[in-house]
């Protein structure tokens, strides 16, 4: 008897125990601020080598652990700013002199040098089997003295500064790395090493990587920048479900939720505060441009009666906070954006149809039915433009797919009319001129080059641009004309939202590294 | 000296047991190298470009790294090439390197499989006890109200989508109630223990952690819970339906007769007639739980067999989807061959026949 009475109590306290776990995860450490600042982000993460890297949740990870050259600020992306360097340019924008920042130390103590940056750089460019290779295609690096380095180009490059805000290419500590495996070539082996420990210089260092669960940041004892980070721990948690992410910010037991959809921070509670903005993804219309793959679709007047013909605020109704219409191929914070997107107008829609010689034939939409971009999923969006459509006597069977399969003819150029999605790589508006007809993703539209040699032109005066100011007129007219006659018709820029406890502040949406971690302070 | 008689050179006795498993075992082997053969074509049928899938825009645009990728991974090769080279490295533990995480996917389910076998082995002993007793119950008390409530929580139990229990039962005992903890395998302001077995719950107490372990288990409560409902309604209709034909069984009723009631009738005569079928379903119910947790997975952030499976297939992770479908393929082989084994061991006429 005195042994049941035993294991009873055992079995008591043991349940009484696990409550008590449940009531009191996520506790403080005593003062009002967590002992560990919680991220929660459906995970995307490879690797924890920057220069290998090429993911949302990487980059995340390597903007809190690794700096670059240049930075932005904020959320503001049309301009870099110094990050561990200033620059200056030549006035064909093909040289770019880079100087670093006096007295910047690595996590180890040691100073950041012009080697560093050299062999962080070549390092990049000489792994060809890394994601984020391109980035340093046509870039020559030289070392000028031990603060300097010049970087060229053959042709005249105003990317090159947005290019090097990308954690692709932070500075590494190329003594560790070389020490670690690290060479400037395909042999490179540090990678290991780098999954496991850090050789940067931002605010934290890598304390542990697990890529299926968490990433742990701990405070990096040696950083001397400019950021004062208020959390010396901070866990990035692989939470893929969005509704779990927010019934974790709402009991507390995480901080920050980056994978909202639009109708779950409208239904958010309790003290949760959420930063909604348009982000960097277009959603459009694909109409193939080849006869082989469709006679209809590569019709300029049937393009025409489509894209007049679709009611655009209907379909922004579709998405939830943050999301704004597409005004065309370059979204609102890129250089060169136009102000206003296409009104619907059924009059000329039914006028450019009757030209078209559309005589009633059922076309497909392609879509991807299981990769919801921005939380905004493609096959109620494909209904809607079919009812649309229909009111506009165009009559569409929808063709949905999962993603890894539909994407394979998308890329190849055989779909005939399908919903797509485009987003930047860093964040620069060169980024949306393989749109132009003959360039890559004009080719999926079956749209070559000699179809349309005007576009062409206006994206080579675009990429070529010396100055700011020819710049930005050159992107706004290539937007212009890809809107007047580009088979793709821009849709949706849906939001990116992401919440946050009441108590943290700082959160800037960045359409490459998501959100600087070490600008999450406490209020 | 007289005539010796020749004596029949004896040989030791093999008990029919013993034949009876060597058979089972090498049935099961030639059923691993069909997995392989199946998992290898079917993942190499699916349609699809797993290096656009898997470089992404920009990378898949350019040459050099895709290039660089192809000679990599191999894909190049002819695919029995590919295939033989799979089979190959299969003997030394390599099942390839994942183009989804980049990491050794030996490694990757090394992770993933003790986190699945945890919730599983906690969801099959609640089922089990939970199952048979409320079976036991209904059979023995056929027709009155305890029956029915019994067969009803049975049918919720069977009918509640999984995915929807997860939801519901995170956001009352979690967010409303704040008994459970949050999502994950334990709490953030824990680092995970050491690893040795990979179940969480044995780790952090051979490591001496004891509030890790009371976090863990916490952790456990949630996903344990909702795994077992749908389990707890399958095994109490079977167990229910089992017992029904042992009770009404000649041994039985004599048992009856001669005074035999209680605990000593229901474990000593009842259930172990019953047992084959619950067996079976008790095997069939475990692989299920081991190979199907996807959702549940996902709602409570668990990091196991089938969050793997899941982002593998969606990634086009071809060496992923395989070990993930060989891993499977092992877990029903080995249930099925321990299953056979019990019935062996139960039915004396299994191992004869």
């Amino acid at each position: 008897m005195r042994n049941k009475n035993r294991v009873a109590a055992i079995a008591v306290g043991l349940v009484a125990a696990v409550s008590l776990a449940g009531c009191s995860s996520g506790s403080s450490n005593g003062s009002d601020l967590p002992s560990s600042l919680v991220i929660d982000t459906a995970f995307t993460l490879e690797t924890g080598d920057p220069g290998r890297n090429y993911v949302p949740t990487g980059y995340m990870v390597s903007k809190a652990v690794y700096e670059t050259l240049l930075d932005f600020s904020g959320s503001d992306e049309s301009t870099p700013v110094p990050g561990l360097a200033t620059y200056e340019q030549n006035d064909d924008a093909t040289a770019f002199t880079f100087t670093l920042d006096e007295g910047r130390v690595f996590s180890d103590g040691s100073p950041i040098t012009a080697d560093d940056v050299v062999f962080s750089l070549e390092r990049v460019k000489g792994m060809t089997e890394s994601k984020a290779n391109f980035l340093m295609s046509g870039i020559e690096v030289s070392k000028v003295d031990d603060r300097t380095v010049e970087l060229t180009t053959e042709t005249p490059s105003l990317k090159l500064p947005a290019l090097m805000t990308n954690p692709s290419l932070a500075i590494l500590n190329s003594e560790v790395v070389i020490a670690n495996g690290g060479t400037t070539d395909a042999t490179d082996a540090a990678e290991g090493f780098l999954n496991a420990e850090s050789a940067g210089s931002g605010p934290y260092v890598i304390d542990s990587i697990d890529f299926a669960t968490q990433v742990v940041l701990a405070e990096n004892e040696n950083y001397n920048g400019d950021e004062e980070i208020d959390f010396d721990r901070v866990v990035i948690r692989s939470v893929s479900e969005s509704a779990t992410q927010k019934m974790n910010l709402e009991g507390g037991d995480s901080h920050v939720a980056v994978d909202l959809s639009g109708d779950q921070v409208a239904g958010l509670s309790g003290d949760v505060t959420v930063t909604s903005v348009p982000s960097a993804q277009t959603i459009f219309l694909l109409l193939n441009q080849s006869p082989e793959v469709s006679g209809i679709t590569s019709n300029p007047d049937f393009v025409e009666a489509v894209r007049y013909a679709l009611d655009y605020d209907g379909l922004l109704e579709l998405t939830g906070a943050g999301s704004a219409q597409a005004t065309g191929v370059i979204p609102p914070s890129f250089l060169g954006a136009l102000t206003d997107g296409v009104e619907q107008d059924l009059d000329r829609s039914t006028e450019q149809l009757e030209a078209s010689g559309y005589d009633g034939e059922t076309v497909t939409l392609e879509y991807p039915n299981d990769y919801p971009v921005g939380g905004v999923s493609f096959t109620p969006l494909a209904e809607r433009i079919q009812s649309q459509l229909d009111a506009a006597g165009i009559t569409v069977d929808l063709a949905p797919a999962p993603f890894t399969t539909q994407i394979d003819e998308y890329v190849n150029g055989r779909e005939a009319f399908s919903i797509w999605f485009w987003g930047p790589d860093y964040a620069d508006s060169a980024n949306f001129l393989p749109f132009a007809a003959g360039d890559k993703v004009g080719l999926r539209a079956g749209w070559t080059a000699e179809m349309n040699p005007e576009i062409g032109a206006l994206a080579s005066a675009a990429a070529n641009a010396v100055s700011l100011e020819e710049r930005e007129g050159a992107f706004s007219d290539f937007a212009e004309g890809m809107q007047e006659s580009g088979p793709f018709i821009p849709l949706i820029v849906p939001g990116s939202n992401i919440a946050t406890a009441d108590f943290l502040t700082g959160v800037a949406y960045n359409s490459t590294w998501t959100m600087d971690i070490a600008e999450l302070r406490a209020k | 000296m007289g005539e010796t008689t020749p004596v029949a050179r004896r040989y030791p006795a093999r008990s029919p047991l013993a034949g009876y498993l060597l058979r089972r075992l090498g049935t099961s082997i030639l059923l691993l190298f069909g997995v392989t053969i199946v998992t290898f074509a079917l993942t190499n049928l699916v349609p699809g470009n797993p290096i656009a899938a898997a470089l992404g825009e920009g990378a898949a645009s350019n040459p050099a790294t895709v290039a660089a990728y192809v000679e990599k991974y191999g894909l190049d090769q002819p695919l029995p090439v590919q295939y033989a080279t799979y089979v190959g490295n299969l003997f030394q533990g390599d099942m390839g390197t994942s183009l989804h995480t980049r990491q050794p996917v030996t490694e990757d389910l090394l992770k993933a499989v003790p986190a699945t076998v945890e919730v599983a082995l906690g969801s099959i002993v609640v089922s089990l006890a939970v199952g048979v007793a409320l079976g036991s119950i209904a059979a023995y008390r056929r027709g009155r109200i305890s029956d029915q409530v019994v067969r009803v929580i049975s049918l919720v139990g069977l009918s509640v989508p999984t995915f929807w229990m997860a939801l519901t039962s995170f956001n009352l005992f979690f967010l409303q109630l704040g008994i459970a903890p949050g999502s994950g395998r334990l709490s953030p302001i824990y680092a995970p223990p050491p690893h040795v077995t990979g179940l969480y719950t044995v780790d952090t107490l051979l490591a001496g952690q004891w509030e890790s372990f009371v976090d863990a288990m916490a952790h456990l409560m949630l996903p344990v819970f909702v795994l077992s409902l749908f389990t707890i309604g399958l095994l109490t209709r079977f167990v229910r339906t089992s017992v029904l034909e042992v009770l009404d069984a000649d041994y039985v009723r004599a048992g009856r007769a001669k005074g035999l009631s209680g605990p000593r009738m229901l474990f000593g005569y009842v259930l172990r007639g019953a047992s084959l079928p619950i067996l079976t379903i008790v095997g069939l119910a475990f692989g299920a739980l081991l190979s199907g947790t996807v959702l549940v997975e996902a709602v409570f952030a668990w990091p196991g067999l089938g969050t793997y499976a899941y982002e593998s297939s969606t990634s086009l992770d071809l060496p992923g989807i395989m070990g993930v479908g060989l891993v499977v393929g092992v877990i029903y082989l080995v249930i099925n061959f321990i299953v056979d084994m019990l019935y062996g061991v139960l039915d004396p006429r299994v191992r004869l026949g």
